[in-house]
């Protein structure tokens, strides 16, 4: 391919220059610490500061390490998404408007390298950030919580991954397709807005990229139907496929709106 | 004190540092550059007070991408 592992060293520059390598890591390592931390002494939280009269006694639920994991990815489901969002809306887009693209549309160079060296580097970057969450959470779960099987989170971090992907995927193809602003609120339309639509009147549907990190969950649940997880992620792949294409095309479309 | 000696710092202290090398890294950018969206005096107060929050604002909306 033309140029590609050129292209490939640009995108890596420029995340380490702006910082996104060392932020993006850090962001879910913290959460990935907090959300079983916070679990373990919510009752002693409540205790100092939830002003709670004296002779109140509330039974805490017993959470198990399954569901520390759960609901952090409940926290990656909205915060983690929305940051990678707002992070990476103007990957193209952005560079169509400061000129950038100018410096590199010049040159010959496939769009397709072009939209797969951002994809690769992108999702380098969100999927590492998000198994280090998990992993520094695997560490607190064990400490605070229950030991948990590592098949299991495995193949449940696994089948996130897929989803993130697809995240990753729609923002990039509608930062080839929309200005910044416009790829960062249809984005957010598709991947949050409609994951809560999903999860509100979708019980008539049961393939859809939408639930799988709810089918994610299946994992921790030794005996559970699995065949609509395998066809979520079938349909998943072949989706993010359709859109890297999509994507591509558009890149190559609106060139020309490059600011010179 | 004694509420001091009970919390479990080996827990929390990767959180505070991870939050620590994360505010230091923005301000450092912020001073470095002075190139915000913004009055950078502001970003600067953001970054401090805001701990985590602040730090992540900063990086998406503050950096000025050059």
């Amino acid at each position: 391919m033309n140029g590609f592992s050129v292209l490939l060293q640009k995108e890596w520059r420029e995340h380490t220059r702006n910082f996104k390598m060392l932020w993006m890591p850090l962001v879910f390592i913290i959460f990935g610490i907090l959300e079983p931390v916070t679990n373990h002494f919510l009752p002693e939280i409540m205790k100092s500061i939830g002003n709670m009269p004296e002779e109140a006694e509330f039974l805490w639920p017993e959470f198990t390490g399954e569901e520390i994991f759960m609901s952090l990815l409940g926290q990656y489901q909205s915060i983690g998404i929305l940051v990678i969002i707002l992070a990476f809306m103007g990957t193209i887009s952005g560079e169509r408007k400061n000129g950038t693209a100018t410096l590199l549309y010049v040159r010959p160079m496939s769009f397709l390298s072009y939209f797969l060296g951002k994809w690769i580097v992108v999702n380098g970057i969100v999927l590492g950030s998000v198994w280090l969450g998990f992993m520094a959470a695997w560490y607190y779960i064990e400490i605070l919580f229950n030991r948990v099987d590592a098949g299991a989170i495995f193949a449940f971090v696994a089948t996130y991954s897929v989803w993130l992907v697809f995240v990753v995927t729609v923002v990039l193809a509608l930062s080839a397709w929309l200005p910044t602003g416009g790829a960062a609120g249809l984005a957010i339309l598709i991947t949050l807005v409609y994951q809560f639509i999903d999860s509100l009147i979708g019980t008539y549907w049961t393939v859809s990229p939408w639930k799988l990190s709810m089918y994610a969950s299946y994992w921790f649940e030794p005996d559970s139907e699995l065949s609509n997880l395998w066809m979520s992620l079938g349909l998943t792949v072949i989706l993010i496929v359709i859109l890297i294409v999509f994507g591509v095309f558009l890149s190559k479309w609106n060139a020309s709106k490059t600011t010179v | 004190m004694a509420e001091l000696a009970n919390i479990p710092w080996n827990l929390i202290m990767p959180l505070i540092v991870l939050q620590f090398i994360l505010m230091i890294v923005a301000l450092v950018d912020v001073i470095r550059h002075r190139r915000t969206n913004g009055p950078f005096i502001m970003w600067i107060f953001i970054i401090v007070l805001g701990n985590l929050i602040g730090s992540i604002l900063y990086f998406i909306f503050g950096r000025r991408q050059v």
